[in-house]
């Protein structure tokens, strides 16, 4: 037990932030995948990852020749070398001192993070002398605390000179500052070949099965390239692959032999191996090799340019490349692209077609795709840099499409002449930046080739400051594909035990996400670097594992060894499990230069289990978590895949001899960080504490320090957040009490007035009047006085008053510089700034457009990127106080919510024998069918804490049920004076009676939740209608109505309530009255006529009168009193049979609609 | 120290300190106990900023914030009795005779964080300890109001106004009341929840020491009524307990002496509802027979007795 309140040392720290590292390192951990896996972009072998993507993507060649006969002029250009730099103001920003951009800078301004990206583009003319020039590719966007933000090494006390939290994490983007991130996707684990069953393999052609072998390979550079082994039903097989978004199918013997220079033999042996005798393998293997006979193709070569023939536009080859050189792009760019070398990629091919046969036979299983032992994680820093891959091949053909378009034009064209190739470049569009930043800004994924990725929207999140909670929760969040949301079956959204330790199984979210969006645990890394595996195959030959090149062997009943989906050799099943035992002894032991983080799968033999073989990983984007390894008491790092075949205790008094082989080092290491929060989750039902992780992420918090440096749109504040008295142990460790959520209450569990029926909770009048609970909601209104100018055209708007006449009232809000007065309240239509106008001559003001008041909290003067001209832009932030008020949310850290139904007066509050009065009723039947242990509990500690003026711990699984919390904080309880079981008499507050029976009253912590009724009624009695129906429109924000629909009209028809029925249908929505004709039953042709002097305008029929002239022709005369006169001075007569009636507007407007397609409608009026 | 034991109630006082008093209230009914304790507790007059102009606020805490820190700093009120209402006094907004004025003028001017703490409010002169700043700590500073920062000013006036706690709770003299009776649960008001013995398990109350140990095989004596109460009053400090109990009794007896007043008017005063008072329910005079309104008449037709002549027409 180490919880403390450690309120000093918090408070120390707050003055003096630590000047060399964060207090709090496991903050810096939890982002570390998203940090990691962008300075991977820059930094490590090679220059980093773009600069391997830019090597991959190779030399463009391009012919100044539109001949067929000719090709003309060659000229090969590349990108030599990528760099990025560090955030900087613009160039054209001539008075900056300081060119550093920090990001609360971005922030505040609403502008992007960003920093400027170098090509080296590099070109040769008809393969003469290289030339290059360094092109800028625009600004891209950043993120925080990497190798290219200046923050990166900041210490807290710099961080906080720079405006930032003194333990800022970064790990986000600043775009049009908005924080947004990229999130973390499941995707299949690389070089890993996966056995497939999968029914749609079955609708690729006429004899496709449901069988398949996939594999996603990944380049160094990390971009993927998956290729799928279909076995049809004849026993064929063939190779399918994507390329920019089209499939592929390709016989796989012809890539075998395109591979390297073999023969059938060695394919079969490759194969088959030793089980010659097996007759389904052996069949399907001589139709293999026979049906290819019918391409003809015996040699390397041949293949090679059959297939270069073939793929030859689908590749854009140049004419100067030959057939065969085509094909063997293809193998390269195409066929398992992880290995470099033809004949491991021969090798691993046999093996696959080997299993894809294994699990026809039934010899294996297939494997899950949706268990963690085959996933990894697409982390975001590699989705960016392959984006900018993506993006540099897009700038090359560019280049080339503009020189095709030159040709075209016949502009003259000289690859050698410099001014000609600016020329180029000048008319191209070298923005990669503004590429990237709409990336982030809309999570929209534009790609040619789809980056072997099963989606195109949904890539990055707004990180949103709530609260602390959910902020962090951001970084820790992984998402399954927004391809498997839409799928109908649940099968995805299951929790496996696979999953152990490195998802959470208690925080996902409920609801549609659920079992697709899941938490990070919190002890979980994942790999953002390449462990150094070149020491392994040394000591893999060291135990015995014969190299690959120099056996023939195959099939599952040997161990087959890779690394990183290489085929290194091949051993006995139980050498093998002695070669992964004795590895695991050595990486943990550090000796052998092997990496403790490498991951050993050993997959066992087994009667149609998992295809065996030892599989050892030390790649990119694995996730791994540390479990301590018996054998030398040390820490090992475990990865998913191996996890299934070991057995690791979760506590060390169930370890069993000759069985474990690990042990947790904690149990609550399988919890993400929001679940580890929640005190004693292990007395509560599961689902409830699911509901916590939500709300804990809802919560009215303290979304952070800097507050006055930020801008966001949105932000909730609680003003007396406290320190929990019940807190598990992490809690301090990841610095939560630097951002208080909640408060400690005294609650009773009492069913006391009726006004805490079903949910709800009241709150002691006097508690709320102390400030309970009291927050504050910042909004952030930008004023853009350019936005009505287009760019280049000259400022005629100026913040300020001008010099005409306008009203003295403004300048009760608005000080002389025509700017709001900081402090002062402004409600709807309050002027907030003044600004002149030029070309009107006249000063506006702008409004406040909020039925809320609110108070200007701030305001700032932003200024545009040069620096150097007139400012047009402002933003103000609105203080919105939020005293708790009845019908707002709260809830405890249990899952147990409720909105306020009352505040009940001091005086009638029950209260104990001490005079203590609860903070906070609940209703006891909250309790039964939650079964919330965990906040009984929590309510013990709390008031055992609280009278000991102790912190409690309330970390899961510490107590046993030898020794449990009731009987440790009961014995507190009783020190204290009190009862065992945190019962207590209680008094009536109205009559002064004791009530009949004890009350459980102690301390919880409460949350309160950001819905709050000031942001959710709706109410009306008249307003604005819709003016082609006349109905009320719909929308709180435009004081609409709430619909009354079809159920609710059943629901009303059903109590026969026929009068509110027509109120609310006809009444009180689009009643009207309208002059019907009753002889020939129309309501669009009744008018008005012109009122005559002496008499009243009436009501007449048009369609019924006839025009003066006719009627008289007809009958001679008319009278004079039957004459009447429309609009226009037309004369009729007649059509006065009409009448009034009440309609609803509606049928007004079908029958205009209708009678304009001819149709016409008659009413019939009764009573005549 | 026994009072006169004879009849009528009587209180012992078993501990008094300054902020805090502990007593027996004896030979009284439960209603009026309690009725005593509601009174302690919210409607005492005492004396608590209510106003708040701020001419200059830097810090980082906000207006309203601000205000409401200030409110809760507990003030002294003795001699609030000299002090008026606010809404009763004669004068427009306030004047001396119903409010006390204090002035809070701060600005840091170190690289030190400066600490506002409530002595720093600078009372307007009055004559009397009125109004100031509630002090109990060691170092005599008074509940921190706020922290400033260099440059960082504080500069506004508070009105203090009387008030009680029903309207807000910073007007509140109590902190806690303690209250108990019945200590040995003889007349079975409550059940104490047990495991397995409830002797056992509860804690036995200080109180019980003050009354006999009751019988087990007495027969229930199911007439008993609570006499004794066990009442501990804990005040803020703006007011000293038994000053507290006092106001609480003499505001009970004026509360009863009004309703006394009221019931015995041969007519009630402004009897409708428009002039805020009570309605008669459309009856003048409850002149035949003295039997409530209504009684043994339906209220729908019959004689016109009802809503004939209702105030709200």
């Amino acid at each position: 037990m180490r919880a403390q309140f450690r309120t000093l040392e918090r408070e120390q720290r707050f003055q003096n932030p630590p000047e060399d590292k964060s207090a709090f390192p496991l903050l810096q951990d939890a982002v570390a995948p998203h940090i990691g896996s962008f300075n991977a972009l820059t930094e490590g072998a090679d220059g980093g990852l773009l600069n391997l993507a830019v090597k991959d993507i190779g030399t463009k060649t391009i012919f100044d020749s539109n001949d067929t006969d000719r090709l003309g002029n060659k000229l090969r250009i590349r990108v030599e070398s990528v760099q990025l730099a560090k955030p900087a103001v613009a160039a054209n920003d001539k008075i900056s001192v300081n060119r550093k951009t920090y990001p609360s800078e971005c922030r505040e301004r609403m502008s992007t993070y960003r920093s400027r990206l170098m090509l080296k583009v590099t070109w040769s003319v008809n393969d003469g002398a290289e030339v290059s020039e360094i092109r800028e590719a625009g600004q891209v966007p950043v993120m925080l605390k990497t190798n290219r933000c200046h923050l990166e090494k900041f210490s807290p006390a710099e961080l906080v000179a720079q405006k930032e939290e003194s333990d800022e994490v970064g790990g986000y983007f600043i775009v049009n500052g908005i924080e947004k991130l990229i999130r973390m996707l499941i995707v299949q684990r690389r070089n890993h070949p996966m056995a497939l069953i999968r029914p749609s393999f079955g609708n690729r052609g006429a004899s496709y099965s449901k069988y398949g072998i996939q594999i996603r390979s990944v380049r160094p550079d990390q971009t993927s390239q998956t290729n799928v082994l279909h076995y049809l039903n004849d026993g064929n097989v063939t190779f399918r692959f994507s390329w920019r978004k089209n499939e592929y199918l390709v016989p796989v013997v012809m890539i075998l032999k395109a591979l390297i220079e073999t023969n059938d033999r060695e394919i079969f042996d490759g194969i088959v191996g030793a089980e010659t005798t097996n007759s389904f393998l052996t069949d399907r293997l001589e139709l293999l090799l026979r049906t290819y006979k019918s391409y003809n193709l015996y040699s390397k070569q041949e293949t090679l340019a059959y297939l270069g023939d073939k793929f030859r536009v689908v590749f854009g080859a140049t004419p100067d490349v030959s057939d065969i050189d085509v094909g063997k792009e293809v193998l390269k760019r195409i066929v398992l692209v992880h290995l470099p070398d033809n004949t491991d990629k021969f090798r691993m091919l046999l093996f696959m077609i080997r299993k894809l046969y294994a699990l026809v036979a039934g010899d294996c299983s297939p494997d899950n795709p949706d268990a963690t032992q085959h996933q990894e994680v697409l982390l975001g820093g590699f989705l960016y840099g392959m984006i900018i891959k993506e993006k540099i091949e897009e700038y090359l053909q560019n280049i080339n499409l503009q020189i095709q378009s030159d040709i075209n034009r016949g502009v003259a064209i000289n690859f050698n002449d410099r001014k000609y190739m600016s020329r180029v470049f000048m008319r191209i569009n070298e923005n990669i930046g503004q590429k990237l930043q709409y990336f982030l800004s809309t999570g929209n994924l534009v790609s040619q080739s789809g980056l072997d990725l099963q989606q195109v929207s949904g890539y990055t999140v707004v990180a949103e400051k709530i609260n602390f909670h959910r902020f962090i929760s951001h970084f820790r969040m992984v998402h399954r594909g927004s391809f498997f949301a839409e799928l109908k079956t649940t099968t995805v959204r299951k929790l496996l035990p696979e999953s152990w330790g490195f998802l959470c199984p208690v925080h996902t979210p409920d609801g549609s996400p659920c079992g697709l969006l899941n938490h990070l645990a919190h002890k979980c890394k994942i790999a953002t670097e390449a462990s150094d595996v070149s020491e392994v195959p040394k000591a893999l030959a060291q135990l015995g594992v014969s190299p690959a090149h120099t056996t023939f062997a195959a099939g599952p009943s040997l161990c087959c060894v890779q690394l990183d989906g290489k085929i290194v050799g091949w051993a006995t099943h139980e050498q093998g499990r002695i070669v992964a035992d004795t590895l695991r002894f050595w990486k943990v032991e550090g000796n052998h230069g092997i990496p403790v983080d490498l991951e050993i799968g050993y997959v066992p033999p087994s009667s149609k289990g998992q295809y065996p073989g030892l599989f050892i990983f030390g790649g990119h984007s694995r996730m791994m978590r540390p479990v301590k390894y018996l054998p030398l008491d040390k820490t090992d790092i475990l990865g998913p895949f191996e996890q299934v075949y070991m057995n690791v205790a979760v506590t060390p008094s169930e370890i069993e001899n000759n069985v474990h082989s690990h042990v947790e080092f904690s149990p609550t290491n399988m919890l993400s960080i929001l679940a580890n929060l929640t005190p004693f989750s292990d007395f509560n039902q599961s689902p409830r504490n699911m509901y916590q992780c939500q709300m804990g992420k809802q919560t009215m918090g303290t979304p952070g320090v800097a507050l006055v440096h930020r801008s966001d749109n949105k932000l909730y504040r609680l003003q007396t957040g406290q320190t929990p008295i019940v807190k598990a142990n992490l809690y301090d460790d990841y610095g939560m009490d630097n951002f208080p959520n909640g408060m400690n209450a005294v609650v009773a569990v009492i069913s006391y007035t009726g006004y805490d029926m079903d949910d709800a909770m009241i709150i002691n009048k006097s508690a709320d009047e102390r400030g309970f609970g009291y927050g504050t909601v910042y909004k952030v209104e930008k004023v853009d006085l350019s936005q009505s100018r287009r760019r280049g055209d000259p400022i005629t708007q100026h913040f300020g008053f001008g010099d005409d006449e306008w009203p003295e009232s403004w300048r009760e809000k608005l000080d002389a510089d025509g700017l709001p007065l900081i402090g002062v309240k402004v409600e709807e239509g309050d002027p907030i700034v003044a600004y002149y106008d030029e070309t009107l001559g006249k000063t506006k003001v702008k409004t406040y457009h909020s039925s809320e008041a609110g108070y200007i909290e701030e305001v700032k003067l932003l200024g545009d990127d040069s620096g150097d001209q007139e400012g047009q832009m402002i933003t103000i932030k609105y203080r919105i106080t939020r005293q708790p008020t009845i019908g707002d949310k709260f809830s405890s850290r249990h899952g147990q919510k409720g909105v306020c139904s009352r505040k009940w007066p001091q005086i009638d509050m029950p209260f104990s024998e001490t005079g203590i009065q609860p903070d906070v009723i609940i209703n006891p039947h909250a309790f039964p069918s939650r079964m919330t242990i965990g906040m009984f509990v929590e309510s013990l500690a709390g008031k055992a804490g609280a009278l000991h003026g102790i912190a409690q711990d309330s970390t899961p699984w510490i107590f046993s049920e030898d020794d449990t919390p009731a009987d440790f904080f009961g014995e507190q309880l009783r020190k204290a004076g009190y009862n065992y079981h945190g019962n207590e008499p209680m008094y009536s507050g109205a009559t002064g009676e004791e009530l009949r029976a004890d009350i459980y009253i102690g301390c919880v912590y409460y949350q309160r939740l950001r819905h709050m009724v000031n942001d959710k009624f709706q109410v009306r009695s008249t307003g604005p209608v819709n003016s082609l129906t006349m109905q009320p429109v719909k929308g709180r924000k435009r004081s609409g109505g709430i619909r009354v629909g079809e159920m609710e009209r059943d629901a009303l028809i059903g109590h026969g309530t026929a009068f509110l029925l027509q109120d609310r249908l006809l009444n009180c929505s689009d009643y009207t009255q309208t002059p019907v004709c009753r002889s020939c039953g129309s309501i669009l042709t009744t008018q008005t006529t012109v009122p005559r002097i002496g008499s009243l305008a009436s009501i007449r029929c048009r369609r019924c009168a006839h025009k003066l002239d006719t009627y008289v022709q007809k009958h001679g005369y008319a009278n004079d009193s039957d004459i009447w006169e429309d609009g226009q001075g037309k004369k009729f007569v007649g059509g006065d049979d009409t009448t009034t009636v009440a309609i609803p507007f509606v049928l007004k407007y079908l029958d205009s609609e209708l009678s304009a397609m001819g149709i016409k409608m008659r009413y019939n009026v009764a009573p005549r | 120290m026994e009072i006169d034991k004879s009849d009528g109630p009587s209180v012992t006082i078993r501990e008094s300190e300054r902020d805090h008093v502990n007593f027996i209230l004896r030979d009284v009914d439960l209603s009026t106990a309690n009725s005593i304790r509601r009174t302690m507790l919210a409607e005492v007059p005492t004396l608590a900023i209510d106003l708040v102009e701020i001419d200059v606020n830097t810090s980082v805490l906000a207006d309203e914030f601000l205000s409401h820190r200030l409110g809760l700093i507990p003030l002294v009120s003795e001699g609030i009795e000299n002090l008026t209402y606010s809404r009763d006094c004669t004068c427009d907004n306030y004047c001396p005779k119903c409010s006390v004025r204090l002035e809070l003028t701060a600005k840091c001017d170190t690289d030190s964080t400066m600490n506002v703490y409530a002595t720093d409010l600078a009372k307007f002169h009055n004559g009397s300890r009125l109004g100031d700043p509630v002090i109990r700590d060691a170092n005599r500073r008074g509940p921190l109001i706020c922290k400033l920062r260099k440059h960082q000013e504080l500069r506004l006036t508070c009105i203090a106004k009387k008030g009680i706690a029903k309207e807000h709770a910073k007007w509140s003299p109590c902190a806690a009341v303690g209250f108990e009776y019945d200590p040995w649960n003889k007349l079975n008001h409550t059940s104490y929840w047990y495991e397995n013995d409830a002797a056992e398990e509860w804690p036995r109350s200080e109180n019980c020491e003050w009354e006999e140990v009751p019988d087990p095989y007495a027969p229930f004596d199911y007439k008993a009524k609570p006499s004794n109460y066990y009442i501990d009053v804990e005040t803020v400090g703006n007011l000293p307990p038994n000053e507290v109990v006092l106001r609480a009794v003499e505001t009970l007896q004026r509360k009863l002496a009004d309703i006394a007043i009221e019931l015995n008017k041969e007519t009630v005063e402004a009897s409708n509802a428009n002039a805020g008072g009570l309605t008669t329910y459309g009856r003048n005079q409850f002149d035949d027979g003295g039997d409530s309104p209504g009684m043994g008449r339906t209220p729908y037709g019959g004689d016109g007795g009802f809503g004939g002549n209702s105030s709200w027409n």
